[in-house]
């Protein structure tokens, strides 16, 4: 076989079948958000009708908001408690093995049970933030977490860190088991101190699975859906919408295929930006 | 292994795969239903079970999907090309919807042999007829009202209120004694559009409202706003537990069982929910009259079924109607249910005392509703629903929450 | 008293120790919530809250889910869809992340950001799509519509991944395999699979999960309960008014338990794992 042809021979089924599941869909979809449809009686062509509507959208730019605040408080949090729970258990700790297991096992409950006993945690009465805040003193500080517009968007971000941070450790662990302990060992002996071991040798060579760390982080608070159905359905009046739960409830609940699916694509163009940025910079170091 | 012999391993598995693909037509008759709380699943299951019995050459297959996502199941179903035979649906607006777009079998000709139109009361039909046909099969319903613990009213030397005037005075000495008068729950928010529906219905009747629901009047209307008064008198006056946004409905229940709080306006199901205990210590009143002069109206949900238009066993589908609208396809949600159902030859027996107080309250009503994110259009209630949740939380802002919701309205009549 | 460096570093220890002892203690807690849930009854909750403790502790919540729930039936569901479609999406992705990785050629970066997309689209506006597409071609209500969404869509994050970590492999080792007469599928087959099998392991775990946590494909592309995974099943536990709290998160304890199995079993792929550079 010609050597120019041999990728695509690899290519060929998987691509296919994408076109058709993935990419196919895809298109209709942004075929969608330029109609009126109901989801039942044939689609009615409206141009950018939906995107104008969108832009005026009071409901649109509070998630959006909401979005980005969940993706600065995701970059934040998770991602540097992960790596330093992944950098402290990759030492031999007593017990490493069952503190692994235990922070990444909010992955493995469904989400379902998670959003219900999270709602439990911050019930105003009877729920255990409030109850442990006022059994240390701190009465002043309960308070209805999801009821009250200010505090329920951080109520369930900090349910959903909770749950992601699980995740990033596993994923640091392994890009840090990888590392080579001879290295570490040469710079202990060249008398580097113990943050700069961190930030000019780890980090480096931690490289490749920050990257995919950071994708996966940007991709699930862009993303974000499952808590907010949980634990508010986007209320109070809207406050803790984000744009994936905005449109599930636009196109599924309110029958308004055409504009659900602009939402999505907005949310889609929006990540994707985002991402082959950061992927593009990505690609010239690995050329370099 | 190389490359060829990896294709051809691969195309043959697809053409396996390709060729067992199912999809052949049984001869069962497929039922699905949102009966998915644990009491009605049951009733179904053994109701099922009973007319499998009757007909044993009839295979049922009942397939139960949980209540919210089977509302965007079965719009998937009614397009799909195997529909189920028979579906679970709700009286209302969102039965129209369907038979709007041709989804929904005419089951005029069942109704006819059956003589539905003699056997469930008149009240039914406009739910049921649209365009001189029978679509709708009503089956069972479920009155609302204010549910209260005996126990808690007897301490105080309470009685049943008639008026708001009886029943303001019923709240105060409740609060005086440090107990809340409501319970309630309002995280997903139709517990307090129930509050809307009943406040409108007394203030203002149901012929108002029912045109409201239909998005025919706008909410800027002063009428609209006689209605907030009232709710905003309740709230401000701590008539409701704290943080009522936090909890579901069920969580709010709570306060109910534990006597924190006396009352919950709730719909019969609430019986199901609660502790045996708690279920034996609660009655209930309806929910009180403000306006002397306008008749009375009640909020009654009621369920029932519906063919597709695309059934494959159309046959077998309305003999199963036929059997669901008798006596006996309605004797298992009447005794072990507890619910009321539309055979008016139903024995009386059947229900307790509590469920034969609530048919009294029913006939002494002058008109029927179906519940606010019944009657109304999805879209508008999903966004106006919001409103009343801004609403609840500044209730002093009411006159900006009626701008909020006529834009909605005009949004959608401009739809 | 000074201190000798040994003695210091045992303190050091100590005190790490407790404190990560403490923070999984409060880590867990919620998970600790979902176990007392379950053990209890109804009434016990209504009448006493989530954070009491029970008045009486009982076990009949894991029967009744699994009688309710039909839980065998979903269970063996589930694994009917999940293990094809995890095969079907590894075997292809590694093929894609192979050919990304490997050749430069025309098109590689634009196909690789074209299964990066696919990463990226909310699949909830896939589903009506989707669902007339398998309608189209037969496999509604049928487990082959699950597994080809299910295969499909799961290629645009597993592409990216193997690719990414296949970029690893140094080219040596395909040189030489090249003079050694080998073909390109071979020097797939032969070298890049089995040094790739830490990533397999570690993507077979996260995507055992989420292809068998998945319950919104299951809703759309099924109509009978008979076909239905488990998560669609525990839904079904959800009422309109009334959820019994106590079975349904006892149900969703005993649907973990596959998971949880996968991971231990691939844990030591998985967590010595992801060797991204495999020139060690």
């Amino acid at each position: 076989m010609k050597r120019k042809y041999i990728p695509w021979a690899f290519l060929a089924v998987p691509l296919s079948l994408y076109s058709i599941w993935v990419i196919g869909p895809t298109i209709y979809t942004i075929y969608l958000s330029l109609t009126d449809w109901d989801g039942i009686t044939a689609p009615e062509f409206q141009g950018i009708d939906n995107y104008l509507k969108l832009f005026n959208d009071p409901i649109f730019y509070t998630s959006l908001v909401n979005n980005v605040k969940w993706l600065v408080i995701f970059m934040a949090i998770p991602v540097a408690v992960g790596l330093f729970l992944a950098i402290l258990l990759s030492k031999e700790i007593k017990w490493a093995r069952g503190y692994k297991a235990a922070i990444y096992s909010p992955m493995i409950l469904a989400p379902v049970v998670i959003g219900l006993i999270w709602s439990w945690i911050y019930q105003p009465q009877g729920g255990l933030l409030n109850n442990t805040l006022t059994y240390i003193g701190l009465e002043g500080l309960t308070r209805g977490w999801l009821s009250n517009p200010n505090t329920a968007l951080y109520a369930i971000i900090g349910a959903a860190v909770w749950r992601h941070t699980g995740y990033v450790m596993l994923l640091f662990l392994s890009g840090l088991t990888a590392i080579s302990p001879t290295v570490i060992e040469a710079s202990k002996i060249d008398g580097a101190s113990a943050w700069q071991r961190f930030r000019y040798i780890l980090l480096p060579l931690l490289k490749p699975t920050t990257v995919i760390v950071i994708v996966i982080t940007m991709i699930q608070s862009l993303r974000a859906f499952d808590f907010v159905s949980m634990m508010t359905r986007g209320g109070p009046f809207n406050t803790t919408n984000v744009l994936a739960h905005y449109m599930y409830t636009e196109a599924f609940k309110n029958y308004n295929m055409g504009y659900g699916a602009s939402i999505a694509v907005v949310l889609f163009a929006i990540m994707f930006i985002f991402i082959v940025i950061y992927l593009r910079q990505i690609r010239k170091g690995e050329l370099e | 292994m190389n490359f060829k012999n990896f294709s051809l391993i691969t195309i043959t598995l697809v053409m396996v795969m390709a060729l067992s693909f199912s999809a052949a037509a049984q001869d069962t008759l497929v039922v699905n239903t949102y009966t998915s709380d644990p009491a009605p699943r049951k009733a179904m299951q053994e109701l099922v079970a009973q007319y499998e019995e009757m007909n044993p050459d009839v295979e049922v297959e009942l397939n139960i999907t949980a209540h919210e996502d089977f509302k965007q199941a079965i719009r998937v179903w009614l397009t799909s090309d195997n529909p189920p035979d028979v579906f679970s649906w709700f009286a209302g607006n969102r039965a129209g919807y369907f038979v709007d777009r041709g989804l929904v079998m005419d089951i005029s000709d069942v109704w006819e042999e059956e003589n539905f139109y003699e056997k469930f009361p008149k009240a039914f039909q406009s739910i049921s007829v649209y365009d001189d046909k029978a679509y709708f099969l009503p089956h069972n319903y479920y009155w609302w009202s204010v549910f209260y613990r005996e126990s808690i009213f007897e301490e105080y030397g309470l009685e049943e209120p008639e008026t708001w005037d009886e029943f303001l005075e019923v709240g105060e000495t409740l609060k005086a004694n440090g107990i809340t008068p409501f319970a309630i729950g309002t995280k997903f928010r139709w517990t307090a559009a129930a509050f809307f529906d009943y406040f409108n219905m007394r203030i203002n009747g149901a012929e108002f409202h029912k045109e409201l629901m239909a998005g025919n009047i706008p909410f800027t209307d002063e009428r609209v706003a006689d209605v907030f008064e009232k709710w905003k008198y309740l709230i401000e006056n701590d008539y409701f537990v704290e943080n009522a946004a936090a909890y579901s409905w069920q969580e709010g229940l709570r306060f109910l069982s534990n006597g924190d709080a006396a009352m919950y306006l709730m719909g019969q199901f609430i019986l199901d929910a609660t502790s045996e205990e708690v279920a034996q210590d609660l009655n209930f009143f309806r929910f009180p009259i403000i306006d002397e002069d306008v008749p009375v109206a009640e909020d009654l949900p009621t369920d029932g079924f519906m063919i597709p238009a695309k059934a494959p066993h159309p046959e077998l589908a309305k003999d199963f109607i036929a059997f669901l609208g008798s006596v006996e396809g309605q004797r298992l949600f009447a005794e072990d249910l507890g619910r009321l159902v539309t055979n008016k030859d139903m024995d009386a027996e059947v229900y307790d005392d509590l469920t034969n107080k609530g048919r009294k309250m029913i006939d002494e009503t002058d008109e029927l509703a179906q519940f606010y994110d019944r009657d109304m259009d999805p879209e508008l209630a999903d966004k106006t629903m919001d409103s009343l949740m801004a609403f609840w939380y500044a209730p002093e802002d009411y006159r900006n929450i009626m701008e909020q919701m006529e834009a909605h309205r005009q949004n959608f009549i401009n739809d | 008293m000074e201190l000798s460096i040994h003695q210091k570093k045992r303190i050091k220890h100590a005190v790490i120790f407790a404190a990560l002892l403490l923070f999984v203690i409060v880590w867990l807690l919620p998970v600790f919530g979902a176990f007392l849930t379950s053990i209890r009854t109804m009434d016990d909750i209504m009448n006493n809250g989530f954070w009491s403790l029970p008045e009486e502790i009982t076990f009949s919540n894991f029967a009744t889910a699994w009688s309710d729930g039909n839980l065998n039936t979903y269970l063996k569901n589930s694994f009917i869809i999940t293990i094809p479609s995890l095969i079907g999406t590894l075997s292809l992705s590694s093929l894609v992340g192979f050919a990304l990785a490997k050749y430069k050629f025309k098109g590689n970066m634009f196909i690789y950001l074209m299964f990066v997309a696919g990463m990226l689209i909310p699949f909830q506006i896939l589903l009506i799509p989707v669902f007339r597409l398998s309608n189209y071609l037969g496999i509604y209500n049928n487990y082959w519509g699950l597994i080809m969404i299910h295969t499909v869509f799961q290629m645009g994050f597993c592409s990216f991944f193997l690719r990414n970590y296949m970029i690893t492999i140094p080219e040596e080792l395909s040189e030489a395999a090249r003079i050694d007469g080998a073909s390109e599928f071979k020097i797939f087959y032969k070298i890049y699979l089995p040094l790739s099998l830490p990533a397999l392991a570690a993507l077979g775990t996260l995507q055992f999960t989420w292809i068998f946590n998945d319950y919104i494909w299951a809703l759309v592309l099924l109509r009978d309960d008979k076909f239905k995974p488990v998560t669609a099943g525990l839904a079904t536990l959800k009422g309109n008014f009334i959820t019994s709290w106590s079975v349904l998160v006892a149900g969703a304890i005993l649907a973990t338990i596959p998971t949880i199995v996968v991971f231990i079993f691939l844990q030591k792929y998985f967590i010595r794992g992801l060797t991204m550079g495999s020139g060690k």
